[in-house]
């Protein structure tokens, strides 16, 4: 079911398409089901008509901008995706001139595996009426309220307009009561040495250096990575946890500065590992200098 | 009866100040523990916190970092970011649980070669007490 955002983003990009502004549109198109959507890039006006834009538009478009850098990219953007595109523009990864970023307002996105794991069975439609979710499973209609349903990361979020933008889609979110960002590093934090020690190894015990996290982090954007120059020896890694330790602490350090907190490490992390914990405390650190 | 526990700690010396400060403690015969391993880099500012991730990794117990004191830096403000970084690595070492007194950064100028004997014997008693790194899981 299109929605009016939807509606305006195809339009627009289709506009933006036909008049040559941009070589391509950046956007979201269906998955695999309802509750997912993935990169998807509209080369032609036509193509224009198989974006998407619902409340399952989590992943951050600013890596896959980075593959088309040079070129001149239109691109879909929720507020925290824009900080991520800002900072590539400010480290000269990406040039402002070259791109057409159309911003769309974000009252919180909807978690997709809290959404599959409240649907008894496969979900056949995801529709959005006002405040709730409602889930269409076997013909059967179920309603749920999106406050619940909320990705941890939205709770937080202080950019629900876009802060750069060059056209803007939706109407102003209500302001949104902001929980506190660091609340988890403190918590955790107020463990003692050991017990936070044990924390770390159970929670990095089931690392399997996939790389997903690297992988996926718009900002982690060097050619040579001196994190991976052990990638050849795959045993030495998987049976050290040492090396799971020196690999989570590097990763988010040589992170720190850049870090925009888009939680995407966290997202595709395989074994669900709190990644974004590591990258908040950075913050932290940075920010009380 | 088991050996006494021996940490064996990764010095990373400043060539200007720290490292000159370790040879004037070896030409005035000052004595200090054999625990340390020292690295010459040319300023502490040229150290990654992935050298030191990279010493726990491969058997290090502590790491110790010596440069210039501050204002005499050789290339003016080294000192300064590697005072920045060593210090941010601490805290995160800290978050993970890792004892923050296993990365120690110290001041050591080229004259100081008693101060360097001192902090080298100083951590190795603290490290000692410490233990070994233990990470396994």
């Amino acid at each position: 079911m299109a929605t009016l955002i939807e509606d305006q983003l195809r339009a627009r990009a289709k506009a933006l398409l036909a008049e040559g502004t941009v070589d391509v549109v950046v956007g979201y198109r269906q998955g695999s089901n309802p509750l997912r959507v993935v990169p998807f890039v509209a080369r032609t006006p036509a193509e224009t008509e198989r974006l998407v834009w619902n409340v399952v538009c989590v992943p951050n478009l600013a890596g896959t901008l980075l593959k088309h850098a040079g070129r001149r990219v239109g691109v879909t953007l929720k507020g925290c995706d824009v900080r991520s595109v800002v900072q590539l523009i400010s480290q000269r990864q990406l040039e402002r001139g070259r791109l057409h970023i159309i911003g769309v307002t974000c009252r919180g996105m909807a978690d997709p595996e809290q959404l599959a794991a409240i649907a008894e069975g496969p979900v056949s439609d995801l529709i959005e009426d006002g405040n709730e979710l409602l889930l269409n499973v076997g013909a059967e209609l179920s309603r749920h309220p999106q406050d619940a349903l909320r990705l941890a990361k939205c709770t937080t979020c202080t950019c629900q307009t876009p802060e750069l933008y060059d056209d803007l889609l939706g109407e102003a979110p209500p302001a949104a009561i902001v929980a506190d960002r660091l609340a988890g590093v403190r918590a955790l934090e107020a463990l003692d040495a050991p017990g936070r020690l044990a924390f770390w190894s159970e929670q990095l015990s089931k690392c399997t250096l996939c790389y997903a996290c690297q992988a996926i982090c718009p900002l982690c954007y060097c050619k040579q990575c001196p994190l991976t120059l052990q990638r050849d020896d795959p045993r030495k890694q998987a049976r050290e946890q040492t090396t799971v330790f020196s690999y989570h602490m590097m990763r988010a350090s040589h992170l720190a500065g850049r870090c925009t907190g888009c939680d995407e490490c966290e997202r595709v992390c395989p074994e669900d590992i709190p990644l974004s914990l590591i990258c908040r405390k950075i913050e932290q650190d940075g920010s009380s200098r | 009866m088991s050996e006494p526990f021996e940490p064996k700690i990764l010095g990373m010396l400043c060539s200007w100040c720290a490292y000159a400060g370790a040879d004037t403690a070896g030409v005035s015969r000052a004595q200090y523990p054999p625990n340390i391993r020292i690295v010459r880099v040319m300023c502490s500012g040229r150290i990654d916190p992935l050298f030191i991730a990279r010493a726990f990794e491969n058997g290090a117990d502590g790491v110790l970092v010596a440069g210039c004191h501050s204002g005499d830096c050789h290339y003016i403000s080294g000192n300064e970011y590697a005072k920045d970084r060593i210090t941010s690595f601490g805290n995160l070492l800290d978050f993970f649980g890792i004892d923050q007194r296993r990365l120690k950064l110290a001041w050591v100028s080229a004259s100081e070669g008693a101060r360097f004997a001192a902090v080298v014997a100083e951590m190795t008693e603290e490290l000692r007490a410490l233990g070994p790194l233990r990470l396994k899981v």
